[in-house]
């Protein structure tokens, strides 16, 4: 029983940092038919510039913002002077976001030095609940609220404002939505920053959640984060929470029974989807 | 009486084909303007430059004498031009009521009151109200879209074909809306249906071959048999 | 006529290049050229399989890794278990082959009916769960840190490597060639400019991609097989992603779609990577070398789609048209609106 429930918790924490990894790039993909090969830059720049902030200013929330601060601008950045110039071509979208992943990923190296840095969790979150003999680690659950938090605030924006209506209208046809009046390029931006903040502020909760964090973290979760975006479905956003959801829960079963088939389990879901449903479990896209 | 929007030798290339060849007309502020044309003839092109969906390449097109040919299609759309596709364009997720939600620049009495109106007129759309475009039937989305172009206080409306696949009852309510909102607002209507096109339209263009070939009063077409015959395939 | 003269100059350029390479050894006789220059027939080939997906047919893999990877492992575990003889050579050439196609084949058929973005990152992910197989397969791969083996006779002397890796690149850029400029070749370019209208065309675009992934694939197996053997030895860094992007900067800053663009990206990147690990000794930030091609591939994305062959190709081709095409005959052809 304590087992499970650790396992789950575990899954579940997990879960949600890959959905903070994979809302954004589903978003960005289902509006803009871009999938950003950058976002997992995103997320390790989130994860050592909050970092860094949080040792320099001891206050992990004031990391965490900082995080947050560096994904939006440097989501502005790629949108704008990257990935905007080859807006329409497929190629040259996936080659170029990938040569930026290059970039970043060194220049990470080239700031912070290419060793790994330890991440401590901070007092108030370290430790654990005992509940009837059943320990809970305080940050898995953090995590995992954090990660419920962002779910929601995104939804209520998709659902109830005027700017989530012009996106999800996008997402359906972006051509109509001009044609009405609305400047998608702004809308395009706005996405992509939200998205670029949720990578980042994902980066930064991993850190204390692993120990350690690295450069080359923003590839591994990156296609953590592909594979759920394409069970999930492109471009459907709580098809990406639930995907992520059930990505994270078994990779945490499978790494504690069956250690050496973790990843694979997780390619071979995401084959059968393809085979099945190459539209995702919850997407209505191709 | 003045013009509204006028089109000079426009040309327009989608990818290497060169669909436009030099269309040129003129539309009278509070008229009907029908462009009439076989399938092919670049009847849909030519709207869809006119609001920027593609770029015409030479030519000028001006909207109360501005040029408004290199302009994005969300400023054209704000300048005063409503744009109903011939795929009517809903967003087949969204409810009705958000559907015309994201076309409402401002949510003010005026646009309320324009809202109310073409409500009245499509009783059907306030039926429906909260379920999905996807489902509403094809005269109904019509509606949606021509409401969803009306609702903002648009001086010209540019409407692709709105008879196409619908039920002749259908089409007969659709005339009617259209015949009614004449008086409020300048339309260009695609037309491939003659009746329709006859009885709302004030003066036409055929267009054929990217080229606008002939034009004049609705009356002159009414009585050129052989005219109709030789670009309309219609007698 | 024009294209054809040119062609056959091309070809003396490349025979003399060529001879120049081959006699190379006996003239020059320097150890760490060698070495580099095995290196750089290597992933010349490696590039061009790369090409033949990218330049040829339009397809993104981010995953070219692993059939390098698949490569390298079999000859190395062949070596490494059985005799290092010419026979389990061969048959380790064969195996390769053979499970490249089948993986290759497999991995296509799975994606290739999607949208390209999808290749792209099944590959990435396929590339990562060989990674993982080669981490954890500890019985048979060592893990993480390798095994080193030995290799046959023929294979042993630096001087005959060095050649039979440039006549391995002679070979794979010939059947390239041709295949490229075969029928079906064409195809795929015309899948390239146009899926679509290839489509309605009757040709079945998912089969030929998928031909265009096999050939890639195997291809790209040889090139590990080539990889394995000049270090004799083998780790989990040939399925790694750079090895992947080392692919992808060689064909772009290149240019895609000519093969010799390729080559000739291989033999960049190769030997810069080489100064700059030099220059590393000088100042770290040489030590990040990749930075820098990292900012310069994406702006070869941004601003020279076409790569060095491409562009120069691109120049020859403006000069040519402007003196033999008269000004204002424009081709006029009517679709549908």
């Amino acid at each position: 029983m304590d087992v499970l429930i650790n396992l789950s918790l575990n899954g579940l924490a997990t879960g949600m940092l890959i959905f903070l990894l994979a809302a954004g790039l589903t978003l960005i993909f289902g509006l803009m038919d871009v999938l950003n090969f950058a976002h997992g830059g995103l997320f390790a720049w989130g994860a050592y510039s909050g970092i860094w902030i949080y040792t320099t200013t001891g206050s992990f929330l004031v990391g965490i913002l900082g995080a947050i601060l560096t994904g939006m601008i440097l989501g502005i950045i790629t949108e704008r002077w990257i990935i905007k110039p080859v807006y329409g071509n497929h190629v040259q979208q996936i080659l170029i976001t990938l040569g930026l992943m290059l970039v970043l990923s060194e220049m990470l190296k080239v700031v912070w030095g290419p060793n790994q840095i330890s991440a401590v969790t901070p007092d108030y979150l370290s430790g654990s609940w005992e509940f009837g003999g059943i320990i809970i680690i305080k940050y898995r659950v953090f995590i995992i609220a954090v990660g419920f938090a962002v779910f929601l605030a995104v939804q209520y924006l998709l659902k109830k404002t005027k700017i989530g209506l012009v996106v999800r209208a996008g997402v359906m046809n972006k051509e109509m939505v001009q044609s009405l009046g609305v400047n998608i390029q702004r809308v395009f931006m706005f996405v992509f920053m939200i998205g670029a903040g949720m990578a980042a502020l994902g980066g930064m909760l991993l850190g204390p959640y692993s120990g350690v964090i690295y450069a080359d973290m923003g590839m591994e979760f990156a296609i953590l984060a592909f594979i759920v975006v394409v069970i999930g479905g492109m471009g459907s956003f709580t098809g990406s929470v639930m995907a992520a959801i059930l990505v994270g829960l078994s990779g945490s079963f499978m790494a504690y029974y069956v250690p050496d088939l973790a990843l694979a389990a997780n390619m071979l879901l995401m084959a059968v989807v393809l085979i099945f449903r190459p539209q995702g479990l919850f997407g209505a896209k191709g | 009486m003045s013009t509204l929007l006028k089109l000079e030798q426009v040309e327009t290339f989608i990818g290497q084909y060169h669909i436009l060849q030099g269309i040129s007309f003129e539309v009278p502020k509070g008229e009907v303007t029908v462009l009439l044309g076989r399938n092919g003839a670049g009847k849909t092109t030519t709207l869809r430059t006119i609001m920027g969906l593609n770029t015409a390449s030479k030519g000028s097109v001006l909207f109360k004498e501005e040029e408004i040919k290199s302009l994005p299609t969300y400023s054209i759309a704000n300048k005063g031009i409503g744009y109903v596709p011939e795929d009517q364009g809903i967003f087949a997720g969204l409810t009705v009521e958000e559907n015309i939600k994201v076309a409402v620049k401002k949510e003010n009495d005026e646009t309320q009151q324009r809202l109310d109106w073409i409500l009245d007129l499509f009783p059907d759309l306030k039926k429906f109200w909260k379920k999905p475009g996807g489902l509403l039937s094809g005269g109904q989305k019509q509606m949606l879209s021509i409401a969803r172009a009306y609702v903002n206080d648009n001086e010209l409306l540019l409407i692709d074909e709105p008879s196409k696949g619908l039920a002749p009852i259908v089409v007969e309510k659709v005339m009617e809306s259209i015949q009614q909102m004449k008086d409020k607002t300048t339309i260009i209507l695609v037309e491939q249906n003659f009746m329709m096109a006859s009885t709302i339209g004030d003066s036409f263009y055929i267009i054929d071959d990217g080229r606008t070939v002939s034009n004049g009063s609705m009356n002159l077409l009414r009585e050129d048999e052989e005219m109709r015959r030789k670009y309309l395939g219609i007698a | 006529m024009m294209t054809r003269m040119f062609s056959n100059r091309m070809n003396i350029i490349y025979l003399l290049v060529a001879g120049f390479l081959a006699l190379l050894p006996f003239v020059y006789d320097s150890r760490s050229l060698l070495i580099l220059l095995s290196q750089v027939f290597i992933f010349a080939v490696l590039a061009m399989s790369y090409d033949i997906l990218l330049g040829y047919t339009g397809i993104v893999s981010f995953g070219h890794a692993m059939f390098f990877g698949i490569g390298a492992y079999t000859v190395g575990v062949f070596m490494k278990r059985f005799e290092p003889e010419t026979s389990y050579f061969l048959l380790a050439v064969l195996v390769t082959i053979l499970l490249t196609a089948v993986v290759s084949y497999i991995v296509g058929l799975l994606t290739l009916r999607l949208k390209s973005h999808f290749y792209a990152m099944l590959t990435m992910a396929f590339a990562g769960l060989f990674l993982v197989l080669a981490e954890k397969w500890r019985s048979v791969t060592y893990g993480n840190d390798g095994f080193t083996f030995r290799v046959p006779e023929f294979l042993k002397d630096r001087t005959d490597f060095y050649l039979i890796c440039l006549v391995s690149m002679v070979i794979v850029f010939i059947l390239l060639k041709r295949f490229t400029n075969s029928p079906l070749g064409r195809v795929l370019q015309a899948i390239r400019e146009n899926e679509q209208r290839t489509e309605s065309l009757g040709y079945s675009v998912l089969q030929y991609k998928v031909i265009a992934s096999v050939v890639s694939g195997v291809i790209a197996g040889i090139a590990g097989i080539l990889y394995a053997v000049s270090l004799r030895f083998v780790n989990t860094s040939v399925f790694t992603m750079d090895i992947t992007l080392d692919a992808l900067l060689m064909t772009i800053i290149g240019g895609v779609g000519t093969l010799v663009g390729a080559i000739i990206g291989a033999g960049i990147i190769e030997f810069s990577h080489h100064w700059l690990t030099e220059l590393a000794k000088v100042h770290w930030i040489f030590e990040r070398w990749i930075i820098f091609f990292g900012i310069i591939y994406i702006l070869a994305v941004m601003f020279f789609p076409m790569g060095i062959v491409g562009s120069l190709q691109k120049l020859k081709f403006r000069k040519k048209k402007k003196a033999s095409v008269p000004v204002g005959s424009e081709t006029v052809s009517q679709g549908d609106s």
